[in-house]
């Protein structure tokens, strides 16, 4: 569960970057020669594509908001310019407050060890908490303190936001400068540089590449919950914002309009893929040339606290096939899954939700009384709580197998053929852009029409899941298979091994840690999608105006975390979302940490 | 007769930035029986001909020729030993020759027998159902000699064997390797290897060809006529004469 992206690490590229990675190191030791970069016509070649790219770009996304808004017939088309403007403000915005508020701390938790101890415990268990966990303290907090005025909403849209967003530049800034090598530390000290001189010319310069990192993550992770930040229905009542999000869940679910939700989310995804290629890959490829290679994503995943290290080094996007860095993300990984025990952290989680809401609900005044307590188990669905356990773990083991079966096909074909690659990355760049929760109210539309309402929305809730957990194992799979060094390869050939001999002696077993890893992630990010994907709060008119839900432990948190009392109930929350952190605990526990120890053997060391 | 003749081999590294020539115009020919050892500067291109006389890469001009036959693939014929000792780290030692075998179409069983006879000549008993991970460099370099011994190849190539291991097992496995070949059961007995180690080279070979560095030319050789075993001449003279001759061909090649 948790701030899982889409975006997956920050990257998104052409293909011509992967032909690029696929060079030797030597011709980009040759290429960092200021002489033969003058010399380089590619360079001149690229700054003429992005200046095109930005104008063309600009003319196409102009040209579809005008036919948009010139043939769609809905009462809100005309709104359109001013929702988008409301969107990218309100990201942008918790983006800067993620930025601040996650420097300083992550600065501090890095270099001071009080700080470190309290700290990355407590900021690892928060983004452990799935957003779910928020929403009912956040909107009554702010709905309450502004009296239901739309700023109060606002702000509870943006807190909402910043607890997917924030996390990933924390953790980013963390893994920056305790990656910062022994002997600069060292060598910084011996010639006296301490202190806040040690923080302009060190770390500061060191955060620099993972805080662009960093920022990419949290945008796509802001482009990923916007839907469910600006559009809420909570104890009956709907809290929206204007924004692209709220306006996509309103063509879904008030206006029932296919069509709308197919334009808006192309227009969504232009827009994401148009400001990733304009801002954050330059910035990365930017901050790539910086002293320290970036340290990408440490620490930004699930329960399982498992680093979702991605190192991207080089010169562009999705640097992943990186030789050097790859290993130690799994060792880290595995550092970090045995400092504490399942069992630990599902307790430390529990204690820290309930500390949560106890804050915020004594801020508000409003602490729950002993008739909530007595409800919490007395709610008669609570004896199904078996069942859907099952169920949901069903439904993601379905959709895990089928994102682990495309994923390995995809990402072994594209990292060896560059055709395929040619075919792949694309399609991997878009989906990634893609907020996924935002396909939701499409699928659901197109698959209820098709299927009816219940199976439509199981089959919804599948393919959400596969899409959402199939870019994590792409990535993953994508970058081992480029770092299996070449002398593994030429072995392979020197033995003769070809075809399927190749694919079970060589590129499986040198990829399991990586898919491991994938797994994980995945796992991770199914959680957080399926509380999404099982309920419709939404009252469609094509249903009657029923909620529509999937028997699950998913749409029972929803029904719990949403509903107005009995079925809603704050202690219940807490307790299904203990629940949920000692299921994801116990199978990192049981399966994902034993497998990573048994494939730490399968490193190649060089 | 040679067994293997390099005849003008050119190789240029295409980039970005045009190309960088790595091999310019090689020839030189390896007869039967011998140990012949190419020396030169880093970055000179001696692995790279290394992987060319393997079949891994491709020479952009010239050929290689073994046996007379123009040789573009790999071929069990002609097997390879690793610097960094090219072992799959999710096999046992066990399984890392077993599986060079089965390639081969050799039956499980009998490859098994054979694997564990060369993981024991090696001297390795004991450790065939040991992970790569829990060997020390020494010990995945025997695997590496085991396997590479097992497949009966007639040319054997070093690439930088030893370089990545510290200088007392280097030591220990340079004797096994020169105890290995004076076996006559072994079927392979030409060698090629590649190092950087001046010393090394002489102690092993019977002829040292010297290269430029980049891109890579021969500058000269040098035939070792030093008596075998040459343990005892390693404080002899006539050792550090040869080894003179070949650093002052090295310095000629700047």
């Amino acid at each position: 569960m948790v701030t899982s992206s889409n975006c997956h690490g920050s990257e998104g590229s052409l293909p011509r970057s992967f032909v690029k990675n696929l060079k030797s190191p030597t011709s980009q030791r040759l290429s960092e020669n200021p002489r033969a970069q003058i010399r380089e016509p590619g360079h001149v070649v690229r700054k003429a594509t992005r200046a095109a790219f930005f104008v063309a770009g600009i003319c196409a996304i102009a040209t579809a908001y005008w036919l948009a808004m010139r043939f769609v017939d809905n009462p809100e088309i005309s709104f359109l310019p001013y929702y988008t403007f409301r969107t990218l403000v309100r990201i942008a915005l918790t983006l800067g407050i993620s930025v601040v508020w996650g420097v300083p701390f992550g600065i501090l938790a890095s270099t001071n060890k009080t700080a470190s101890v309290i700290l990355v415990p407590l900021i690892d268990l928060l983004q452990s908490v799935p957003i779910l966990g928020y929403f009912p303290v956040i909107i009554l907090f702010f709905v309450s303190l502004f009296h239901g005025s739309e700023i109060g909403i606002e702000l509870s849209a943006i807190l909402l936001l910043f607890t997917s967003m924030a996390w990933a530049i924390f953790f980013g800034v963390v893994g920056a400068v305790k990656g910062i090598p022994v002997n600069i530390t060292e060598a910084a000290q011996g010639f006296g540089v301490t202190g806040l001189k040690y923080t302009r010319h060190v770390i500061l310069p060191a955060i620099v590449p993972a805080l662009v990192s960093g920022c990419t993550l949290a945008w796509c992770d802001g482009w990923f919950f916007m839907i469910a930040a600006e559009y809420v229905v909570y104890l009956g009542a709907t809290y929206s914002v204007p924004g692209l999000g709220s306006y996509l869940a309103k063509a879904a679910y008030v206006y029932s309009d296919l069509n709308l939700s197919v334009i808006l989310l192309i227009l969504i995804t232009a827009i994401v893929l148009y400001i990733n290629f304009l801002t954050w890959h330059p910035l990365l490829e930017k901050a790539a040339t910086g002293t320290y290679k970036p340290v990408l994503r440490v620490g930004l995943s699930g329960l399982g606290k498992l680093a979702a290290i991605t190192p991207r080094v080089g010169p562009r996007w999705l640097r992943i096939g990186d030789r050097v860095h790859r290993p130690k993300s799994i060792v880290l990984a595995s550092k970090w899954l045995k400092r504490y025990t399942s069992m630990e952290k599902a307790i430390a989680l529990t204690l820290s939700l309930i500390g949560i809401f106890a804050i915020m609900y004594s801020a508000i005044g409003q602490i729950p009384s002993a008739d909530v307590f007595e409800q919490a188990f007395k709610d008669p669905e609570f004896l199904n709580l078996p069942i859907y356990v099952a169920l949901t773990m069903g439904r993601l083991t379905v959709a895990y197998v089928i994102s682990l079966g495309v994923a390995l096909g995809m990402g072994v074909l594209a990292a060896e053929h560059k055709k395929f690659a040619a075919v792949f990355y694309p399609i991997y760049d878009i989906g990634q852009a893609v907020p996924i929760l935002a396909l939701f109210p499409i699928f659901f539309i197109y698959f209820s029409r098709l299927f009816g309402g219940r199976i439509g929305l199981e089959a919804t809730a599948i393919l959400v899941l596969v899409l959402d957990m199939i870019w994590y194992m792409f990535l993953n799979v994508v970058g081992a298979v480029k770092s299996i060094p070449s002398e593994i390869r030429e072995v392979g050939r020197l033995l003769g091994f070809k075809g399927l001999g190749r694919i079970t002696h060589i590129v499986l077993p040198a990829i399991l840690p990586a898919i491991v890893t994938g797994s994980i992630l995945s796992w991770g990010t199914g959680w957080n999608t399926i509380i999404f994907a099982e309920y419709m709060p939404y009252e469609t008119e094509l249903y009657g105006g029923q909620p529509l839900e999937l028997p699950g432990l998913g749409a029972y948190l929803d029904k719990t975390g949403y509903l107005p009392p009995p079925k809603g109930n704050p202690v219940r929350l807490i307790f299904l979302l203990g629940v949920v952190a000692t299921i994801v605990l116990t199978m990192e526990g049981l399966v994902w940490r034993r497998l990573l120890k048994k494939f730490e053997k399968y490193r190649v060391e060089i | 007769m040679a067994v293997l003749d390099i005849e003008h081999v050119t190789k240029v590294f295409e980039s970005e930035n045009g190309g960088m020539s790595v091999l310019e115009d090689v020839s030189f020919s390896v007869k039967e029986d011998e140990f012949l050892c190419l020396v030169g500067p880093s970055g000179c291109g001696k692995s790279t001909l290394l992987k060319i006389v393997a079949g891994l890469e491709h020479a952009n001009s010239g050929r290689v020729l073994f046996h007379g036959q123009p040789q573009l693939a790999p071929t069990p014929k002609i097997t390879m030993i690793f610097q960094l000792f090219g072992l799959l780290p999710w096999k046992t030692s066990l399984e890392n020759v077993t599986v060079a075998l089965e390639v081969l179409g050799v039956k499980k069983e009998s490859a098994e027998e054979t694997a564990r006879s060369y993981l024991g000549m090696v001297g390795l008993e004991g450790f065939e159902n040991t992970y790569p991970h829990d060997l020390s460099g020494g010990m995945k370099q025997r695997v590496g000699i085991a396997r590479a011994l097992a497949l009966q190849p007639e040319v054997l190539l070093m690439d930088e064997p030893f370089s990545s291991l510290d200088e007392l097992t280097a030591k220990n496995l340079r004797s096994l390797v020169m105890d290995l070949r004076r076996r006559s059961e072994l079927s392979t007995n030409t060698f090629i290897m590649v190092s950087h180690n001046v010393e090394e080279a002489v102690f092993m070979a019977d002829r040292v060809v010297v290269m430029s560095p980049r891109p890579g030319k021969i500058v000269g050789e040098v035939k070792v006529n030093i008596p075998r075993p040459r343990m005892s001449y390693l404080r002899d003279p006539i050792y550090f004469k040869y080894v003179d001759e070949v650093v002052s061909v090295l310095e000629r090649g700047k």
